[in-house]
């Protein structure tokens, strides 16, 4: 569990804004707020082995999520969409998944989202979850307030639908009155946070933001976005608990969010334990691949790390033999290292002194340079088969 | 290399021998069987392989068995410029030394150990191992091709000649290569190992992928479904619900006007019931005015058809009569066409009788004429019979008749003819015998020509006597006179004539008489010809007996005081009045036959008329029997209808008694009128209920409530339907979950991209091999062909001269030979003949041999035997061919059989003696 993320890592980077608009609160109250767990989820650049460890990490983060709400004394957790990462899951993944749920001790409010939606065949009507469900768990079926403490109502809007026709979280609040403490879960994509490219309907931010200015809400928690991100102060997406992409920019956390009479207090948390990297390099002598390896060699809790490699430049023979096998030696150490294709241009550049070094005439040679011609003239595969000549007469000689 | 001398001592049955062999040129060294020749190969092997005090199985199998002694051997050699002289002595007195002169002609010398070591040393230094085993052939080996790719003296002669390097420092190259290559694909380039199995179980994975990946699709259709139906179902409820309000709307309604309409239906019964009254009255009414009519037509109807039938029943009998007087009339027809037929019979009777008699007639003159023809038969039958002349014996006689002429002219010109004359009165009497004729006597003046065939006296009584004698022949020609007369002599006593003319008298007579013959018998043959004449006669006699005049009758027809229907009968009648009064039968009979034969045609002609006038009375009769029929029937008819009328106008009377007997005419008139003003005010009164019905809108409400029920049972079925279909749908989707469906086919897609990514990787690896493996082999089979080309040229040079020009071969990439041209046939090595494989087998040894003959690598070609497959005219090729291969270096040939190499020009023969 080295490397789980520790309370107020990222506490720096909040802000506790003073909100005048909050009802009379007589103490104030600390929940948790997670989403996108999308248990039973598969990557497949993982491959079989580095997948089931990453199926578990992701588990484990919701185990820790429990630990994080013992520690901040919270009085419930709320996960605002995409628990499970299909309706059609197997039995395996609900199974563990309430197993994991039992670790979090307080009670767990739990929303459909796009990928689990309370669709026919819905998971959460289904009887092995009916079955299994831990009992301080609760799924929000409809839009109709439940009073999950005393004097706090959570409200929300559900998925009933993969394709929804309406902004997705309006159903939730549309009816209400101010007078009460009130969470709202939804879940999707903001409209001002999808750039016009959502294919659904997107939430309407500014209906969310003056729902909060009257006094009908006093939290927003988003789902949908795996980044933990602050939309305003009583609207955020937490992101979700364990990385799924190296695009996202701030996964693996939870937050804790304390409302007071007349105050927010919003801290995420880090309970993942997996990185996914993109990494850039550009190579062409011995001094950039000795970076590279520098690079690889810095980098923590590597079993638990992928690594995505967008590479450019031209190398000799000898120094592309050497980055293959050091990328080769690098994937047994990582969880993952790939060559990210679409951004992978390195290539062979032989020079005369290589094929040289090898002492190699008559025959040989004349197909090694008939194979140095043709790379040069743009053939791809030649390079290949050129490194592969190159490496036997290497071996042999 | 060049070996000068071998000598064995004590090596195996070799006690001491020394061949000492040409620096330059062919050797045949001759021996018999186990003479030594192979010894002296093996001997050169040893000698620098095994040390002298080596314990090898080698060296004690050359020890002569039983004998305490060292094999001992001495070569003398040169050897990279260099004289050896080479002496070991292994088990026995072990010893080795050496003796080396350099070039320069400095000695050094070396003994045991040392000596061996410096012999190994230089031997390897300037012998190549492979060259040498190529070149020196075993006994028995002949046949084997070399294989000299490795021989360092030829690769460095091919590469010096041919100008391209051979690089065997890429060997280990070109081995990884194929390793490579062989990882990912077979020899015939299909992809093999892991890179094979991955291409497997991508595929499989694909499999697998899909059918997740359909599952999965089945699925999203199903939550569509499930979404549609549930919104189809939502919306068939509220339609429901909404119906059902109205439903209920409808029957509160329907509550307030089931009153009005309860009256309504009662009135509306009675009004029904006052209908059905008047219907009734009215009915009855018009069934009496119906009785009233059918009595009055009937009654009508009745009379006319009585008067009908009275007419009819006239008609029918006048024509009845007229039937009668028809057939009557006919009757007479008859009678006369009978009488009419009786006078055809008579005349034909008369006619024939009159052709008999003429015929009685004429057969009576040919049965007189028979009786005259047969007198002449007989008559002509005695002539014939008497005359035995015919015509075979007339000529008979001729024959005869000439002989004797013949005969005689023959005796008359070989006898003496005398000539007698009585010129004076004295008698003169001839006698004598072979004269003929010869008269008794000569009367006056009377003389004879006499022909004397034996003696003729003649003599004048008492004056004189003459005899004549005839000579030799005579007697023979008189005997054939005599034969010949006496011949014709017999002929005629057969016919019984007295010479020949009288026989052609008789011959003549026979003739006419058998004529005569002839024609009678032709006459009488025709007077036959019909048959019995008498026969015949009494036939026709008997035929016409005593003649009677026939009796003719003459009657009229009694066609007159026939009644009725007689203008048919009188029309065809009155024409022939004349015919009936001018007919007159004959009284008599004629008596000539023409006249018979008139009256018959006459009466015949009478017969036709009555014939004709018989058809039309019988035309007349048949027309009188039908009109008759007609008539009779008609009348038939008119009493039948007449009948029946009468009986339905008393049915319809008896109908009408009836009726009236139960109600007058006057009674149903006013039940009618009265049952009319009941229904109307009854119709009245529904009128006025119906207004209050309408003004109620009681009809409609009701209609309304049954569409209505209607369409809540419609929309219930759809409802249902909707909810089972939707179960179902969620069942289905219940169940997907339970199996993981989504987690398959993720679970699916992470093994194929798994997998691909394995192959794809394994894809390039396997494609970079063959690509290298491609390249390097095209770059390695162009430097093969280049450098094996001037051993290619050598083998092909020698073997022309052996083969002819067409000779060529290729060699692979051992240098050795693998197929073979001749005369434009491509063989490979191992498909040729025993002699042809030893011959390019001696033919590729001696090119390297001739290529590597210049440097100083070279070596002897040793062949221990060879040549034992070639037929003699090979032989001589191949002896020739040896003997020039001589001229560039050392050959050494061992051979019992000499004959073999007898063509082998500037050969050295050496016999090893046993």
């Amino acid at each position: 569990m080295g490397g789980v993320g520790v309370r107020g890592v990222l506490s720096g980077r909040l802000s506790v804004p003073q909100v005048s608009v909050l009802p009379a609160m007589e103490e104030s109250i600390t929940f948790l707020h997670s989403s996108d767990w999308q248990l039973g989820m598969m990557r497949r650049f993982l491959g079989p082995d580095g997948q089931a460890r990453w199926g578990q990490a992701r588990l484990d983060a919701v185990a820790r999520i429990g630990e994080v709400a013992v520690s901040t004394g919270a009085a419930f957790v709320v996960v605002t969409g995409d628990v499970f990462e299909h309706n059609q899951v197997e039995r395996q993944t609900i199974l563990r998944a309430c197993e994991a749920l039992k670790r979090i001790p307080v009670p767990v409010v739990l929303l459909p989202g796009n990928h689990d939606a309370l669709e026919p065949g819905s998971l959460w009507t289904s009887a092995q979850w009916q079955a299994h469900a831990p009992e301080h768990v609760t799924v929000l079926t409809d839009t109709k307030p439940l009073e999950i403490v005393p004097g706090v109502e959570i409200v929300g809007a559900p998925w009933r639908s993969r394709r929804p026709l309406s902004d997705p979280a309006a159903p939730g609040y549309a009816e209400l009155k101010p007078g009460k403490t009130r969470i709202l879960l939804a879940h999707g994509q903001l409209t001002s946070l999808s750039g016009g490219m959502s294919d659904v309907p997107t939430i309407d931010q500014a209906a969310l933001e003056a729902a909060v200015a009257d006094g009908r809400l006093q939290y927003v928690g988003l789902g949908d976005r795996h980044s933990t991100t602050r939309v305003t102060d009583r609207i955020w997406f937490s992101g979700t608990q364990e990385v799924t992409t190296p695009e996202e920019t701030d996964p693996g956390n939870v937050l804790a969010v304390t409302l007071g009479a007349d105050e927010i207090v919003v801290e995420a948390i880090r309970v993942g334990a997996w990185h996914m990297v993109d990494h850039r390099v550009e190579l062409f002598d011995e001094e950039s691949i000795q970076a590279l390896e520098d690079w690889f060699a810095e980098l923590p809790d590597k079993e638990r790390t992928y690594v995505r490699l967008a590479g450019d430049g031209s190398l000799p023979l000898p120094l592309l033999s050497r980055l293959d096998a050091i990328i080769d030696a690098q994937g047994e150490v990582f969880a993952c290292v790939e060559r990210w294709t679409k951004f992978w241009t390195v290539r062979p550049a032989p020079d005369a002194a290589d094929l040289d070094a090898l002492q190699l005439s008559g025959p040989a040679r004349a197909a090694m340079e008939e194979l140095r011609q043709a790379l040069a003239a743009g053939d791809e595969s030649a390079g290949v088969a050129l490194s592969l000549m190159h490496r036997l007469a290497r071996d042999a000689g | 290399m060049r070996l000068h001398c071998l000598t064995l001592r004590n090596f195996r049955g070799v006690k001491d021998r020394s061949v000492r062999l040409p620096a330059l040129g062919t050797t045949v060294v001759v021996g018999d069987n186990e003479v030594g020749k192979s010894s002296l190969v093996e001997a050169f092997g040893l000698i620098f392989k095994l040390p002298d005090d080596s314990k090898s199985t080698q060296i004690r199998e050359i020890q002569p068995v039983g004998q305490d002694v060292g094999p001992e051997v001495t070569v003398e050699l040169t050897l990279g410029g260099r004289e050896l002289t080479y002496t070991k002595r292994w088990l026995k007195n072990r010893s080795t030394e050496l003796t080396i002169v350099e070039p320069d002609g400095r000695r050094q010398s070396w003994t045991g150990r040392e000596a061996h070591n410096e012999a190994e040393r230089l031997f390897h230094e300037h012998v190549d191992p492979v060259l040498w085993q190529t070149l020196m052939v075993s006994q028995g080996q002949s046949l084997v091709l070399p294989t000299p790719a490795d021989a360092e003296p030829l690769i460095t002669a091919v590469t010096a000649e041919s100008g391209t390097p051979v690089d065997g420092a890429s060997m280990p190259l070109v081995t990884a290569v194929e390793h490579e290559y062989l990882r990912y694909w077979t020899r015939g380039g299909r992809a093999t190992g892991d890179f094979a199995r991955s291409e497997k179980a991508v595929a499989a994975a694909e499999l697998t992928a899909a059918q997740a990946m359909k599952a999965m699709e089945e699925v999203q259709q199903d939550i569509r479904r499930a979404e549609r139906l549930a919104l189809d179902l939502s919306d068939v409820d509220s339609r429901l619900t909404d119906h059902l309000k109205s439903v209920e709307e409808l029957r509160e309604r329907k509550k307030a006007t089931d009153e009005i309409l309860l009256r309504r239906d009662a009135v509306r019964h009675r009004a029904e019931t006052a209908q059905a009254r008047l219907v009734n009255h009215t009915r009855t009414r018009v069934e009496r005015e119906r009785l009233l009519d059918e009595v009055e037509r009937f009654a009508k109807t009745d009379a006319e058809l009585a008067k009908r039938r009275t007419d009819a029943e006239t008609v029918a009998k006048t024509a009845a009569e007229t039937v009668h007087a028809a057939e009557a009339a006919l009757a007479e027809v008859v009678e006369l066409k009978d009488a009419r037929r009786t006078d055809v019979q008579e005349a034909e009777r008369r006619v024939s009788e009159l052709v008999d008699r003429a015929e009685l007639d004429r057969l009576l003159g040919q049965q007189a004429e028979l009786v005259d023809v047969r007198a002449r038969i007989a008559a002509a039958g005695t002539i014939l019979d008497r005359i035995k002349v015919d015509d075979a014996l007339v000529s008979a006689l001729e024959d005869a008749r000439a002989k004797v002429v013949e005969a005689r002219a023959a005796l008359a010109a070989g006898v003496p003819e005398v000539s007698v004359r009585r010129l004076g009165a004295e008698p003169v009497e001839l006698s004598g015998t072979g004269v003929d004729p010869l008269p008794s006597e000569l009367g006056f003046d009377e003389s004879a020509e006499l022909l004397v065939s034996g003696e003729l006296v003649i003599g004048v009584p008492g004056q004189v006597e003459v005899t004549v004698r005839a000579g030799g022949e005579a007697a023979t020609l008189r005997s054939r006179v005599d034969e010949a007369v006496r011949r014709e002599k017999d002929l005629l006593k057969k016919a019984g004539v007295k010479d020949l003319a009288a026989a052609r008298e008789l011959l003549r007579k026979a003739d006419t008489a058998s004529a005569e013959l002839q024609e009678a018998r032709r006459t009488e043959r025709s007077l036959t010809a019909g048959g019995d004449l008498g026969e015949r006669i009494a036939v026709l006699t008997a035929r016409l007996g005593p003649e009677e005049p026939a009796e003719v009758p003459n009657q009229q027809p009694a066609v007159e005081g026939v009644p009725g229907q007689m203008s048919l009968f009188e029309e065809f009648a009155s024409p022939h009045d004349t015919l009936f009064e001018g007919f007159e039968l004959p009284v008599g009979e004629p008596d000539d036959l023409a006249g018979a034969q008139r009256a018959l045609e006459e009466a015949r002609a009478e017969l036709a008329s009555v014939e004709r006038l018989l058809s039309d009375a019988e035309f007349a009769a048949a027309q009188a029997r039908k009109a008759a029929d007609e008539d009779r029937s008609e009348a038939q008819n008119a009493r039948a209808r007449s009948e029946l009328a009468g009986e339905r106008l008393a049915a319809a009377v008896e109908a009408l008694d009836a009726a009236r007997a139960a109600l007058d005419d006057e009674a149903v008139s006013a039940a009618e009128i009265e049952a009319k003003a009941e229904a109307e005010a009854v119709l009245e009164e529904l009128t006025a209920v119906q207004e209050q019905v309408d003004a109620a809108g009681a009809d409609q409400v009701a209609g309304a409530l049954a569409d209505a029920l209607a369409v809540a049972t419609r929309l219930q079925g759809e409802r249902d339907t909707l909810r089972d279909a939707l179960r179902t749908t969620e069942g289905r989707l219940e169940q997907s979950g339970r199996d993981g469906l989504a987690t398959r086919r993720d679970v699916a897609e992470l093994e194929l991209a798994a997998v691909r990514s394995e192959h794809e990787s394994l894809r390039r690896r396997a494609e970079a091999a063959r690509r290298v493996h491609e390249t390097l082999s095209r770059h390695r089979a162009e430097a093969q062909t280049k450098y094996s080309e001037p051993l290619q040229s050598r083998i092909e040079a020698l073997g022309r001269s052996v083969y002819g020009p067409s000779f060529r071969v290729w060699l692979d990439d051992d240098l050795a030979v693998a197929e073979r041209e001749l005369d434009g046939v491509r063989l490979r090595v191992d498909a040729l003949s025993t002699g042809a494989q030893e011959q390019l087998a001696i033919i590729t040894r001696l090119a390297i041999s001739h290529l590597v003959s210049t440097g100083e690598g070279s070596v002897p070609v040793i062949f221990d035997d060879a040549l034992g497959w070639s037929d003699k005219a090979r032989l001589r090729d191949m002896g020739a061919l040896l003997g020039r291969a001589g001229d560039h270096g050392q050959i050494i040939i061992l051979t019992c059989m000499p004959d073999r190499y007898e063509y082998v020009p500037r050969a050295t023969f050496i016999k090893l003696e046993s």
